[in-house]
């Protein structure tokens, strides 16, 4: 019985991941139908620069720019393998599986510790 | 763009590869995008592709979560070996490399067309230890399948490898990408949506499709990226 929720609740991290970040996206991809990518859902004035840091990205939400809205989907989707890893860590812990929560961690922690190198 | 990338994901999800690599040429040669975009388009859809597929099969008991998470210990180290050793080894190499052993395993599946169930042998000692033996239910047979690993240090060998090759690359990285800006939305929106609506749809496809049908899919998608693979490590780019 654990095992099936541990494999669901993997499933369900990487649904509701990859939902998410499609309705964004696609939310996104309708806005800039209405108002360009530039442009904002508030009636801001356009920007027409690629969105390249956090900073950029919180207030192009903001300002409901369909190209920050894009932008955090594909966020979201990145994030979502990670987020898998860390429920499968949780899943050996509860199944007290030393063996490969030893293995999960490694992972893990090469996947954290790589994505910091990027800064 | 939003159908070619349907068909994209389609297929990744069938063959469990392919979703990215197809995506560059088709981005570049049908619409004209430059390669640049076309690889930070295809890195969000390789993503895309496999969460997508995954959700189903890790739900349907067709991936076996140990033996994935074992094979991350290489690919995870490869590609950091392979972003450190980026300057050492001439990436050429790692690519003619991989290139031939996605052919060589092109080649190994033709051979076991027709085959529909695992053979059944004991698992190796390693694979016991490490308690990667599992089973599947297979739907047209109506009944559990069991199935038992082997050679490990070799899938661990070529894990590590693609890892390897990625991490030269920087392919593994999709921070990377994001941050220089090279995951341009206005294409990589069309992208992320066809390619997700095809992962969906091939990973329904996949648990009703015989294992022959399955291999004749994979067989000619993984000689393609092979070809390419080889191709790009003697420096002609698509």
């Amino acid at each position: 019985v654990t095992a099936d929720r541990f494999r669901l609740a993997v499933s369900w991290v990487l649904t509701i991941g990859v939902t998410v970040s499609a309705v964004l996206i696609a939310l996104g991809f309708a806005g800039s139908l209405v108002v360009g990518w530039g442009g904002s859902l508030l009636g801001e004035p356009g920007a027409d620069t690629v969105i390249a840091d956090f900073d950029g990205l919180i207030a192009g939400l903001a300002a409901l720019r369909p190209q920050a809205i894009a932008q955090f989907g594909v966020v979201i989707l990145v994030a979502t393998p990670i987020l898998r890893v860390m429920t499968s860590l949780v899943g050996f812990a509860l199944e007290r599986d030393r063996l490969y929560v030893a293995i999960t961690a490694f992972v893990l922690a090469i996947l954290l510790g790589s994505a910091l190198l990027i800064r | 763009m939003f159908a070619v990338s349907l068909a994209a994901g389609a297929l990744g999800a069938l063959a469990g590869v392919g979703g990215g690599i197809l995506i560059i040429p088709a981005l570049t040669i049908l619409f004209g995008v430059d390669i640049r975009l076309a690889i930070g388009a295809s890195i969000v859809s390789v993503i895309a592709t496999s969460s997508g597929a995954a959700a189903a099969y890790v739900r349907d008991r067709l991936t076996n979560l140990r033996i994935g998470m074992f094979l991350e210990i290489a690919t995870t180290s490869g590609a950091v070996a392979g972003a450190l050793l980026g300057a050492v080894v001439a990436p050429a190499f790692l690519y003619v490399l991989l290139g031939v052993v996605l052919l060589l395993s092109a080649g190994m599946q033709v051979a076991r067309l027709g085959e529909e169930l695992p053979p059944s042998r004991a698992p190796s000692d390693l694979a016991t230890r490490l308690a990667l033996g599992d089973s599947y239910p297979d739907r047209r047979l109506g009944r559990d399948v069991s199935y038992a690993p082997q050679r490990i240090p070799l899938g661990l060998a070529l894990m590590a490898l693609a890892g390897m090759v990625s991490g030269v690359t920087a392919a593994a990285s999709a921070g990377i990408y994001i941050a220089r800006g090279d995951v341009d939305v206005r294409i990589a929106s069309p992208v992320a949506l066809g390619v997700l609506a095809g992962a969906y749809l091939g990973a329904r496809l996949l648990g009703r499709l015989s294992n022959t049908a399955v291999r004749r899919i994979f067989v000619p998608v993984l000689a393609a990226v092979g070809i390419e693979t080889i191709l790009r490590g003697l420096g002609v780019g698509l």
